[in-house]
Parts: C-alpha cells; structure tokens; sequence
C-alpha cells in the first residue's frame, strides 16, 4: 500500500533530479512544485522527475505536473519522467503529459537522452 | 484637479502598441499583471496599483498597496485629486482595477489609462480563455483517465495473480476520485477482522461526516466490505466529493465483489479437481485388490465382473484360492459409495486375505469379519457379504451370508435355489454374532451366482427397479450358456436394456460359476 508522501533532489550536473516516494496528490504535487521552483529560479531548465516510488498519481498531482512541463516549455526547458509504473506511465500518457515531456526506463537513461539533445544545460 | 496636456497621439498609441506585444506574452494572469504593470509605470511614472474583486474585496495584482476604489464601484473611469482609477468588468463576472496616483493627473492621463486597461483587459480575458480551455481538457482527459482506469482496474483485479484486490481498488478509488485519504474495512459480525488505510498509515480513525467522505460497501462469504473515502482535493483546497465519485467508488466495490466471488468459484473447481484426482487414486487402488483374472479350476468354469457406479465404488469380489485344492469366493458390498467405501473396502480385503492364511470356516470367518469391521468402520458403514468355500473336488459348497442379497443356485435339473443362510452385515452390531452356514453340492451342470445389488436395483426411466417382475430369476433360470464369461456379459447387457438411458446408480458387481 503507498505511503505517504515524500521526495529528495539533487542537481546532476545541470539538471534538477528528483525522486518522490509516495501518494502524488496535492500534498505531493505542491512538494514537488516547489522544489521544482526553487531550482528554476536558480537557473535550472532541464528536470528529471523519478516517480519510481510513486504508485498512485491523481489528477491534482497531475496538474502541478503539468505546470511545471508548462514553465519549462515557456523557459525552453525539458523535463524527463522516469521508473514509472504502468499504471502510472498510463495516467499520464492520458492526461497528455508525454505530448510536452520525455519518459525514460532510468535516471540515468533521462540525464544521456537531455545530454544526447543539448537539453542538459 | 490640475488639467494638464495629453500626450501626442502618436507616443500613446507607439506605447499601447509595445504594451499588446508585451502583455501577449504573458502565461498567466499574475506576470500579465506584472507586465501591465511595467507598461503603466512607463508610460506614467507614477504609483500603480493592479486589482481585481475577490470574496472578501479586492485582491492586488501587482503594485504597492494603497487605496483602492470601494469594492462595489460600478465600471467606469474616475479621477479624484491626483488619484486616476479604472474599473472594468471581465467575462466571469469579477471586476479588474487599475489606480495610478500621478500629480498633476489630467483627463489625457484618464483617457490613456481607459485605453491601456483596455489592452489589458483584451490580454486577460485571452489568458483566461486559455486557460477555460485547458481546464476543459484537463477535465475531459481526466474523464478519459477514470473510465480507462475503471477498466484496468477491473481487469488487473479480477486477475487470480492479483494479491489483494480490495488494496487495488482502494488505492484507485481514491487516486480517481482526488481523496486524500481512504479507508477500507473488512468485518464479521461487527468485529474487525483487516483495516487498510490509504496511504499506508494515514490516520483512519478521524473521519468526519458530510461531504467530507463517501462510503460503499458489500458482503461476501459471511463478511462486510465497507470502503470509505475522505478530504477531497482540489487546487483551491478540500471540495465535496460529487456523484460521479460515488459512482467510481460503487463501480470498483462491485469489481471487488466480484473479483471475490471468481477467487471462491476458482478454490472450489480447484478443490474439485482435487478430491477428482483423490478419487482417481482410490479407484485405481481399489482396482488393484479387484482380481485382474479368475484361478482356472479344473472342472469349474468362473467369471466375474465390477463396475463401478462413480469413478471408486464400494463392491468387491474374488475367487482365492486355499489350502488344500480349495476355493474361497466372496462378494461384498459397503453400504455407500465413493471414497469412505473404497477405503472400508480396502481394509476389508485386508482382513480377508490375512485371516484366510490360515484354515477357517465360513461361519467363523463372517464373525472374525465382523469384528473388525465394527472397528474400522464408522456407524453407518457397514458390509453385506457372501463367503463360500468349495471343494472342488467333491463339489462341496459352504456357504455363509453376512446380510447380502441370496445367492441363486440353478441346478443342472432346473431348480433354482436361493442361498442365504447366515447371519447379519458386517459391521452392523458389535457383538460376536453367531453366523450359520450351510452347504450344498455342486452337481455336474450346476451354477452358481453372486452379485450384488446393484442388479437388482438398476432402474429404467421410471424408477423401475430391474428385480422389480424378478426378471433376474428368470434369466438365471432360462439363460445357460456353455460359458461363464457369456453369462455375465449377457446378464450385463440385460440389465443396460432394462435401464435404458436411465443412468448406473450402484456399483454392480457379479461373480458367475458353472461346474462343467
């Protein structure tokens, strides 16, 4: 069963990385949105969001995600979703995610695909 | 208020003009604000203030904070000492608000300003068109999302390898519907037998009432399944859950229910299967202590024949042969069928061939029998038997019957005795029973033969039993092949003509001699 919410962020290189655990709901969503703004303000435009520990996405989660995508194409950014389960891989992928976002098996995988297209600043 | 000069046309309009381009760009209504606040500091250089009407007033959208127009004003342009305040009303009802505080403000400056929030205003209604039309996408795919994942769900549930159904759809159900929180329950007769919480250790045990949760529940197999969500969330903050998540929650309650019902269908098949292959193993056991072939006996000619009713019967017979030139026969029958028969089968041949080892007379045999039989047989098992021992030499014949059906002799002069002298079932009383015997010779052209009920109790259609009309005398008394292996086949083939379509109901079982 998911547990509750959490996260931890590095900065690989240039890019932001960050690894949730648990419910992305508005809690988590909000978590992640802020992590996400504090490094963008620093400069950051590339992000790699490990959902591996994330089983259970819902739609206010999902939006916050969303935003995110949205500030990153605004700013020229990229942004890679990675470990994701299926159910997960297929929320998002309804919800349009991946028309705007990349997705990768692994971390490391998302940070040579943003190294492979310049995305990693 | 001071009149002073407008500006050129052509300035106000080549600043307009740079304020569209900037405020185009804007994402979202907060930098929009910020940049028309840029273009009206520029163009003013005075202090700006951005506001537009929320619940408890007006709510700053970008500037210092200082005085704003009364929440209420109606739309419309005002100039007040060197104070200059536009109020517009936007689509979705709320009002947007510009101040400038300028010495020597002039209507030009009015003018300009109701001309600026005119650009902003085109700006922000585009802004919130945009973003109408991704909430009605996002809404829409979402929609998408929780059919497809009602689907997926049902599917993923209804799988056997699915570990815990109702963890599945707890976890779904609350992800569909944006609760915070879940609980499931699951109890009998009131008491708590699994509480699962979703996330894992949220506290459960703080829910309130309302619109807060919703609830659906079912019982299965004597227990109750009671799913609870609770705290709705949105972006502005915990909602009331509405019909469509109540429907989402009622729709994956009954997956589980079913997916519950398949998991006790799918045990009882595989239990099926099991006591099948159980009772396979017994009917191939107790066809092993049926004899495969009969002793030839010079100047006696035996058949026999056992076929089980299901897949283990409760008969036996066999010919054993016994010190001396002599010849035991025996037919049995456990009252019963299936396995419990089998296995009082199995230990009654066991007892038999052992106490046979050694010399014994029928009648002391039956009660021997007996004895063992109350003992290893529960109180509605018991066994009907015949036992003789021939002398084959003399054709001498002892006789015993332990409560079975009598046993037809059809001398070679056309009489047709019945043979039932002895004593009661085995296993029936435990007590030493005195079994009688009595005994007969078996003549040239005398036959003999034992069966068990089961021939006499094959039905047709109509419930008819075979012995009914005694056919079965009459076939012994009028059908006397060379052969004993024709008597039997034509006894059997007799008693499937009588029968019908009707189907077997009891082991029939037949041992046939002729002394030749």
């Amino acid at each position: 069963m998911e547990q509750p919410f959490s996260l931890t962020s590095e900065v690989r290189g240039t890019t932001l990385v960050i690894a949730t655990s648990g419910y992305v709901n508005n809690v988590g969503g909000e978590a992640i949105a802020a992590e996400f703004a504090r490094h963008n303000a620093a400069g950051v435009r590339s992000v790699v969001i490990n959902l591996g520990g994330s089983k259970v996405v819902n739609s206010v989660g999902m939006s916050f995600l969303i935003e995110i995508i949205e500030r990153l194409q605004d700013t020229g950014g990229k942004i890679f979703f990675t470990n994701l389960d299926p159910a997960v891989e297929k929320m998002l992928s309804i919800m349009g995610l991946f028309q705007f976002a990349g997705k990768a098996p692994t971390v490391e995988a998302a940070l040579q695909e943003l190294a492979a297209t310049g995305g990693a600043q | 208020m001071t009149v002073t000069a407008l500006r050129s046309g052509s300035d106000d309009a080549a600043s307009l003009e740079r304020t569209f381009r900037a405020l185009s760009g804007a994402g979202t209504a907060a930098e929009l604000s910020a940049r028309f606040h840029g273009a009206l500091a520029a163009r003013f250089g005075a202090r700006v203030r951005i506001a537009r009407t929320a619940p408890a007033g007006w709510e700053m959208l970008a500037g210092e904070p200082g005085p704003l127009p009364e929440a209420e004003c109606a739309p419309g342009s005002r100039a007040q000492g060197e104070t200059l305040s536009v109020v517009r009303q936007t689509g979705d009802g709320s009002r947007i608000c510009a101040v400038v505080e300028r010495p020597g403000a002039g209507e030009g400056d009015l003018t300009a300003l109701g001309l600026f929030m005119t650009v902003f205003e085109s700006a922000l209604r585009e802004i919130v068109s945009r973003r109408h039309e991704k909430d009605l996408i996002f809404s829409l795919n979402h929609r998408v999302l929780q059919l497809n994942s009602l689907i997926d769900t049902g599917i993923e549930v209804s799988s056997l390898e699915c570990r815990s159904p109702h963890h599945v759809a707890l976890e779904r159900a609350a992800s569909l519907t944006n609760a915070a929180r879940g609980v499931l329950r699951v109890t009998r007769d009131g008491r708590l037998l699994e509480e699962v919480t979703f996330p894992h250790g949220s506290a459960a045990g703080s829910e309130r009432g309302g619109g807060r949760k919703i609830g659906s529940s079912f019982e299965f197999g004597g227990e109750r399944y009671e799913f609870t969500l609770l705290d709705k969330e949105s972006r502005q903050g915990e909602v009331r859950f509405d019909g469509t998540d109540q429907l989402l929650l009622d729709a994956l309650a009954r997956q589980v229910m079913a997916s519950l019902e398949n998991r006790y269908l799918h045990r009882q098949a595989l239990e099926k299967q099991k006591i099948e292959q159980d009772i396979a193993v017994a009917a191939s056991i107790q066809q092993r202590i049926l004899p495969k072939t009969l002793p030839r006996v010079e100047g006696y000619d035996i058949a026999g024949i056992n076929i089980p009713s299901r897949s283990v019967g409760g008969d036996y017979y066999d010919c054993i042969p016994l010190a001396g030139g002599r010849l035991a026969l025996v037919i049995a029958d456990v009252a019963g069928k299936g396995v419990p028969a089998a296995l009082l089968v199995s230990s009654f041949h066991a007892y038999l061939s052992a106490f046979l080892e050694a010399p014994v007379e029928p009648a002391a045999l039956a009660a021997r029998l007996n004895n063992v039989v109350v003992r290893a047989s529960t109180e509605d098992k018991f066994i009907t038997a015949f036992f003789a021992v021939l002398d084959p030499s003399s054709g001498a014949l002892e006789t015993v019957s332990a409560g079975h059906n009598p046993v037809f002799l059809r001398t070679a002069a056309g009489e047709l005795r019945e043979l039932s002298l002895g004593g009661i079932p085995l296993g029936m009383l435990d007590m030493e029973f005195p079994y009688q015997s009595e005994t007969v010779t078996l003549e040239k052209g005398d036959r003999l033969l034992l069966y068990t009920d089961g021939v006499t109790e094959a039905s047709d259609e109509e419930d008819r039993l075979y012995d009914g009309a005694s056919p079965l005398r009459e076939f012994v008394s009028r059908h006397l092949p060379d052969r004993a292996e024709t008597f039997i086949s034509d006894l059997i083939a007799d008693v499937r003509r009588f029968t019908g379509s009707a189907p077997q109901n009891d082991d029939i079982t037949a041992l046939y001699l002729i002394r030749t």
